[in-house]
């Protein structure tokens, strides 16, 4: 057989002819080189499991400490959610721990001279201890407010147990900025006030709603495992589709990117509904059986149910004209969305796309509900119901009249009275404090509204009317250079700490401990609060009868399967596997489907027809509706429906829509911001670094004349920024993308000064039924 | 012998950047001044970023755009065009396929960094520095090969350097393997961001063992070499989307 | 053969070795004035790190590159053309190959400066020789410079022999112990014995003979550099031979230039050094001309009809991108060096009456195209109008022809100034060449985004600070030694009169 001359043959005879016969040992030598290597390391190391809290994922992680510092992070690989992955930002973590601009020790501000002084920690426990005291003493705990950010695991019900304790009502997440319209919506259909944990692993295939699954969602890992398992770890490849007005990552990756109006994934998901039901492709044991509402139905008079309401209102053909989404493909996603099931539709667990009015709750609705049409609640490859830990039992709460006094009060936020529907409005506090409100002391813990709440300016001026604010941040962030104490927590690696286990369905606890002994004077806040109310006496004191904060944690977590030492050891406990609930059963009753509702019954019917909704907006009027940004009225207005989005600022002045995107590289969390690596990364996609950046269409930006890097102003009818635009052609020709958490004045020189914060000129008014925050409600202007 | 061996699979890739910070974190490359990183002098072993569009110009309009992110170690040639252009043999290939770099023989002529197609090395401009404690963090592992500090040991300034499948994890594995007395297996090591990788998207391994994951990989139909027709036979695989 | 020197020689081209005169002095403090600055900011360079450059990842290479391969061009030329004349016994190279032999050592030098200064690790030269790697082409090019720059050093220092023993016999009473000595030193002993002389002529010849290879090794191998690598732009096999003919068209050019240089410093070589110089070698310099403009066709033809994914990219961007200005620069350069070059023999001695060769026309045309040229740089509002702009256009090329057709008589009369023109603009433009050979390939990597390169006051520095280096070793080295070969001029004269006779 005729062999030919292969390359590498050709290289070889090339060798030889080129050189004698020692070249061709050197060549050898050279190109595969024995290596005789020597490895030196620390001399002592050891390895420590913890939990990272750079997002909201909690990612499980094993950091590296030798000789005493801790050098490198890896994931955990008993961790179900990251299953010993770490994105960038946890592997950056040794730069937020050895930040040069760490707070060292508690200080005090003058507030005339905003001067500050190193103070002792007994002092700072005194002052606080103190001022509670004196606002217990004078009949007004309520007057003490404490606003947390994405504060998870067992500090959330200690900090709720301590403010209960004082008798304060005034506990306020930061939820109402994120995950609060997706979790309404899903109390309003399901019954549970929860985001739904997906099962990606077994769905086939998933539509997501501006959810980046791969980015900045509310549990960015989380999604990342399922939907690469999805893709690629298993035999059958399933098919994700992107609705989303800007090509995030997750888009790019998808299989489908398709671009939406903004505002108008309501409209999409109805008309979906639309072709699903007139094709008969519902899972009509389902909805005959376990929803409520489908059909037309009587109960004081005639009721239109959800099949009528969508066949009268959503054709494809009507939905084409409000989503810009030609009618086939709308029929098209319909029919592979039932055909191709599992299916699962997903929401936005973070990003703000809901928050843009009550509307955003109504496409949370119909989004979650298009699950209840192909039966994807609580079923393989669809909707899984997030359970939790059992943790112990806090012992019961002293009797106190003081406090139960305090507790009877309105909360501060509106939360429950101005806004009905609301849990938690955490931007609304600098509403109420500037429209009278008396609040004498405020705590910031793991908060920095000042900087991330939509018009965070207004905190400025709050501040100055409230005589005692607390900051526990560990960096001087902008709130933090307000407060009048600044109490420095540790880093996450440092102190005592457990995460929840989110996003699987199943119930996990995941801890953190101290990888290496606090590098300054600093305290973790459970450990701070528990000597305040030691110092504070009475009842208080009688709350909290625990000498440390690990002992709070020995005690809560002491049920939950694994003892203290193993939890240590392996950083994480779970009960692995989902199993679901049998459509009707108890089970199903008690935890899947309506229990959770206040008002309505808990019967185990999914919602198609909101029977909860219909509780607060039941018998209000066309013009009362109209107040609160509904069209409709009643029964339709019960029912998701679509709802044009209340833009703040008229369509010929300002063309664009402002879009806040969080990324995956700098995060929510703002001291992330001054961690120089992720500073470095953060615009990759756009090769941008240590900077802001405008995302624009490049035939919207041609219109205006504008090229790449051109410097531009955005102004909104609430300010204006001035940045760099990128032209990005995977972007709805009228929004504009501005990624967040840049443009800091505080936290620390890597952070500060650079680039723009879009917050600052976006609408700061809450949405009137919920106190949502409204992130996606502003237009803006752009010029050279 | 062994032949090292990546493979990424492009589909599970989520272009979250964590493969470059493990690996920035790993092996002790700072991150530079903000003027030095829009200079394009920022170093990261292994990036993350979009094919330019001259690259990939297929990426469309809007609304049919479709932007393809990559992540990119060392290739790892068997064909380095960076070794070939060497005049000092700071750059060399072991026996078992890893391209190293000595940080004490390089002269800093950028050759190797002119002739690699792939632009996976990288040059120090200034001396790498940590701001103030930052340094605390820096990885003590000292690898020397052929009485050479390598791979995470700090660069001095005016030198080139580069992914080395972190061919100091190589060699703790297997001192480790000669401290408990048994031979050493190549499933023992991966590279950080082979560890790290969020999507699960990196394999690694031993292409000369017919069973080991890579070499399965290998013969998949979406298995592709980056710039194949450069003639520079890379070792790093990729497989590609759909 | 016997030594002849008359007083008139003497006085003319050894007395002035001994005048250490203001205007002496003048030049060096100039000099050095352009030179200090670049190496202050190279220092710093050497501290702080080569970041100080505009040099980034994807463009790893910039002006100190594009300087060494100029450098190495214009020293190219030298030798080999001394070389290639000694060999043909061409009897006009006499008074030149002083000059040009020591413009090769003086080119060397700066340009093993220029990778000195490029090296991020100068420290670690030695590693070359200590650890080199054969299979290396920087290696290849370090062994070739260094090879040329020996022999050429040799070749320059065998020419001198005769002629510093002329110093060390004839120098004055006044001149310095020092320089007696020295001259004696490096004089060997020559007595000017037929022995001597028939030794020396032979090791010339063998000089000769070896220095056109080395030479031209020197450039191919930095064509190497770049050609042998995978980049767009540079993988061509026409690269050898496009640098040596670049280098030997550049070399001839700063030959005239240093040629007149020196005839301006010293008057009096005006009588040695004649316009037939001028006439011969301005031959040559039109046929390397030619030869560089057919393979810049070549490079460019071939690429841009063959529409590669790769190549195509670095090729437009000098045809139409960024590197336009430079590449039609050095079109335009060159095109006009040819002009001055051809144009004037085509036109008679006598006076003609044909106006289109008058200066006056030349003049008026040259200030009408300018006009015209500034209004098509302006973009003025005139131009909307259909049709206006391609007329204007036209007029511009017409023009410009008789702008270039009225200055050819004045060209006609002024052989050496126009050459020497004609030489900075082929200088200019071949070091614009070499920058438009580097870096565009730099500048359009594969997978890194299209980029730019603008070179820093640093770069910018350092290279006016090393062309100052290369005037300054010209300046010291003729205030030790003669600028013309006294023994060969008096050998030739010496042939002349016997053929004569």
């Amino acid at each position: 057989m005729a062999k030919t001359l292969s390359r590498r043959d050709f290289l070889k005879v090339g060798g030889v002819a080129a050189g004698s016969a020692t070249a061709l040992a050197a060549l050898k030598n050279v190109m595969s080189a024995k290596a005789s290597t020597e490895i030196k390391t620390a001399a002592e190391e050891k390895i420590v499991a913890s939990t990272c809290h750079l997002c909201s994922a909690g990612c499980g992680i094993l950091v590296r400490v030798a000789d005493g510092k801790a050098v490198k992070l890896e994931g955990n690989p008993m961790h179900p959610v990251n299953q010993g992955s770490l994105c960038p930002k946890g592997q950056a973590a040794p730069e937020l721990l050895y930040n040069p601009d760490r707070l060292i020790g508690p200080m005090k501000r003058d507030r005339a001279s905003g001067k500050l002084t190193q103070i002792q920690w007994a002092e700072a426990v005194q002052l606080v201890a103190e001022k509670l005291n004196t606002l217990r003493d004078a009949g007004h705990p309520e007057q003490s407010v404490l606003m947390h950010g994405d504060t998870r695991g067992q500090m959330r019900s200690f900090l709720a147990r301590f403010m209960e304790a004082v008798g304060s009502p005034n506990i306020v997440s930061h939820e109402s900025l994120n995950v609060a319209a997706a979790k309404l919506g899903t109390y309003l259909t399901q019954g549970i006030y929860g985001l739904p944990a997906y099962d990606l692993e077994n769905a086939n295939y998933v539509i997501s709603f501006g959810a980046n699954l791969l980015e900045a969602g509310s549990n960015p890992q989380r999604t990342i495992s399922g939907y690469t398992y999805l893709r690629r770890g298993r035999a059958t490849r399933g098919k994700v589709v992107v609705i989303d007005p800007r090509q995030s990552i997750t888009a790019s990756k998808a299989d489908e990117w398709i671009p939406i109006k903004p505002g108008t994934d309501a409209a999409l998901a109805l008309g979906m509904a639309n072709v699903i039901i007139k094709s008969g492709l519902v899972d009509a044991d389902f909805v005959k059986n376990y929803c409520f509402g489908f059909d037309n139905f009587t109960s004081n008079g005639d009721h239109k149910g959800f099949r009528d309401f969508v066949l009268d209102n959503y054709d494809p053909a009507k939905v084409e004209q409000i989503t810009g989404i030609p009618a086939t493909t709308i029929a098209r996603l319909a029919g592979e969305f039932a055909g191709n099931g599992p299916a699962v539709a997903m929401l936005p667990g973070k990003g703000g796309l809901l928050n843009g009015g009550f509307s955003g709750v109504y496409t949370a609705m119909a989004v979650h509900m298009l699950n209840a049409l192909v039966g994807s609640i609580e079923s393989k490859g669809g909707v899984m119901t997030q359970h939790y830990m059992p943790c112990a039992d806090y012992p019961k709460l002293p009797s106190d009249p003081i406090a139960t006094a305090g507790l009877k009060t309105n909360r501060l936020d509106g939360a429950g009275s101005k806004f009905p529907l609301g849990r938690n409005s955490y931007q609304s506090i600098a509403d109420q404090i500037l429209e009278g409100a008396s609040v004498e002391a405020l705590f910031l813990y793991d908060a920095n509204p000042a900087f991330e709440t939509p018009g965070g300016k207004r905190f400025s001026e709050a501040f100055k009317k409230v005589p005692f604010v607390v900051s526990f941040s560990s960096f001087m962030d902008e709130s933090a250079e307000l407060a009048d104490l600044i109490l420095p927590e540790p880093t996450f690696l440092e102190r005592w700490g457990d995460d929840h286990i989110e996003g699987l369905g199943y119930p996990g606890i995941s801890i953190y401990q101290p990888v290496i002994e606090p590098l300054y004077d600093t305290m973790n806040t459970g450990d701070f609060f528990l000597k305040v109310a030691e110092s504070m006496g009475g009842t208080v004191a009688k709350a909290f009868a625990w000498k440390s904060y690990e002992e709070v944690l020995q005690f809560r977590l002491k049920d939950i399967g694994a003892d203290w030492e193993l939890l240590k050891e392996l950083g994480v406990w779970f009960n692995p596997g989902y199993r679901f609930a049998k459509r009707g059963s108890q089970h199903w009753i008690d935890n899947i489907v309506g229990s959770e509702r206040m008002n309505a019954p808990r019967d185990g019917y999914f919602d198609l027809y909101s029977r909860e909704l219909n509780c607060f907006l039941g018998g209000m009027k066309k013009d009362e509706l109209a107040k609160l940004g509904i069209s409709q009225t009643g029964d339709n207005a019960n029912m998701p429906h679509y709802e044009p989005t209340a833009f703040v600022g008229n369509e010929k002045k300002y063309p664009f829509m402002l879009n806040v995107v969080t990324l995956m590289s700098l995060g929510p969390r703002s001291d992330a911001a001054n961690m120089p690596t992720l500073q470095e990364i953060s615009g990759m996609t756009v090769r941008e670094t240590w900077d802001s950046w405008l995302e624009m269409n490049p035939q919207s930006a041609a219109k205006l004349g504008l090229v790449e890097n051109d410097q531009v102003k955005i102004e909104s009818p609430f300010g204006r920024i001035s940045t760099k635009v990128k032209l990005v052609a995977g972007l709805h020709p009228n929004v504009v993308n501005l990624p967040f958490n840049q443009g800091h004045t505080a936290v620390g020189r890597f952070a500060k000064g650079r680039g723009v914060n879009g917050l600052e000129i976006l609408n700061p008014a809450s949405e009137p039924l919920t106190g949502l925050a409204s992130f996606t409600n502003t237009r803006v202007k752009v010029s050279k | 012998m062994t032949d090292w061996c990546m493979v990424i699979d492009l589909e599970k890739c989520v272009a979250c950047q964590g493969c470059s910070i493990a690996c920035r974190f790993e092996n002790n490359t700072p991150a530079v001044s903000p003027q030095e990183s829009k200079n394009g002098r920022a170093i990261r072993w292994n990036d993350v970023f979009p094919l330019p569009l001259h690259f990939a110009p297929d990426q469309g309009e809007y609304p049919n755009v479709k932007t393809h992110y990559i992540t990119r170690p060392c290739m790892h040639c068997k064909n380095a065009p960076c070794v070939k252009v060497c005049p000092v043999q700071a750059t060399f290939t072991d026996e078992e396929g890893i391209v190293h770099q000595n940080y004490n023989r390089c002269i800093g002529c950028r050759f190797c960094t002119v002739a690699c197609p792939y632009g996976v090395r990288y040059f120090n401009w200034f001396k790498p520095e940590w701001e103030e404690t930052l340094a605390e963090y820096r990885n003590p592992d000292q690898l020397s090969v052929n009485g050479s500090l390598e791979g995470p040991a700090v660069r001095p300034t005016g030198v080139v350097e580069k992914c080395t499948y972190c061919v100091h994890r190589l060699a703790k594995a297997r001192e480790q393997a000669k401290v408990e007395g048994r031979d050493f297996r190549p499933d023992e090591y991966v590279p950080a961001c082979v560890q790290t990788c969020t999507g699960k998207a990196r394999f690694f391994g031993d292409l000369d063992d017919p069973d080991s994951t890579v070499s399965q990989l290998s013969k998949s139909l979406r298995a592709i070499h980056l710039l194949e027709d450069s003639g520079a036979h890379p070792k790093t695989l990729y497989l590609a989307e759909g | 053969m016997q030594q002849t020197l008359n007083l008139h020689d003497r006085e003319e081209l050894i007395a002035p070795l001994y005048q250490f005169d203001r205007k002496f002095w003048t030049t060096l403090a100039v000099l050095i004035v352009i030179i200090a600055p670049g190496m202050l900011l190279y220092a710093r360079q050497l501290v702080v790190g080569l970041g100080v450059t505009d040099l980034n990842r994807p463009v790893f290479w910039g002006a100190y590159l594009v300087n060494f391969i100029f450098l190495i061009g214009i020293a190219m030329a030298g030798t080999v053309i001394s070389a290639v004349l000694q060999l043909l016994k061409v009897n006009w190279r006499r008074p030149i190959t002083r000059i040009a032999e020591s413009l090769t050592v003086f080119g060397l030098m700066t340009a093993g400066l220029q990778i000195i200064m490029d090296m991020g690790r100068p420290d670690r030269l030695v590693f070359t020789l200590l650890y080199g790697r054969l299979q290396a082409p920087l290696l290849w090019d370090i062994a070739s410079l260094t090879l040329y720059l020996l022999t050429a050093i040799f070749a320059l220092y065998l020419q001198l022999i005769p002629d510093i023993a002329l110093l060390r016999d004839t120098s004055p009473a006044s001149a310095p112990l020092w320089r007696k000595k020295l001259y004696t030193i490096l004089s060997l002993g020559w007595t000017g014995a037929k022995e001597q002389w028939r030794r020396l002529e032979k090791a010339i010849t063998v000089v000769s003979v070896f220095i056109i290879p080395i030479g031209i090794s020197l450039h191919t191998v930095t064509s190497w550099l770049f050609s042998t690598t995978v980049q767009p732009g540079w993988k061509s096999t026409i690269l050898g031979p496009y640098f040596v003919v670049g280098a030997i068209f550049s070399g001839i050019g700063l030959l005239f230039i240093a040629t007149t240089f020196a005839r301006q410093y010293n008057k009096h070589l005006k009588e040695y050094i004649t316009e037939t110089f001028y006439t011969n070698l301005g031959w040559i310099f039109i046929v390397m001309s030619a030869v560089w403009f057919y393979f810049t066709l070549n490079e460019t033809l071939v690429v841009v009809t063959e529409q590669e994914t790769l190549e195509f990219p670095v090729m437009a961007s000098k045809l139409f991108g960024e590197f336009a200005p430079a590449f039609w620069g050095m079109i335009i350069l060159m095109i006009a060096a040819t002009w001055i070059l051809v144009a004037p023999k085509f036109v008679s001695d006598k006076p003609t009456p044909n106006p289109l060769f008058q200066s006056a026309t030349g003049l008026v045309a040259t200030a009408i195209s300018i006009v015209i040229f500034f209004l098509l740089w302006l973009r003025l509002p005139v131009l909307a109008a259909p049709g206006i702009q391609s007329i204007l256009i036209i007029a511009f090329v017409v023009f410009l022809i008789l702008a270039l057709l009225g200055v050819t008589k004045w060209m006609k009369t002024r052989l050496i100034t126009s050459t020497v023109i004609a030489s900075a603009f082929v200088l200019f433009g071949m070091w614009l060449e070499r920058w438009n050979i580097l870096l565009p390939t730099l500048t359009h990597a594969r997978l890194i985004p299209y980029t730019t390169y603008n070179p820093t006051i640093t770069e910018i520095a350092v290279t006016i600070s090393t062309f100052g280096i290369l005037t300054l070793m010209f300046v010291v080295f003729y205030k030790f030694f003669p600028s013309i070969s006294i023994w060969e001029v008096e050998e030739g004269r010496a042939l002349e009169s016997d053929s004569t006779h």
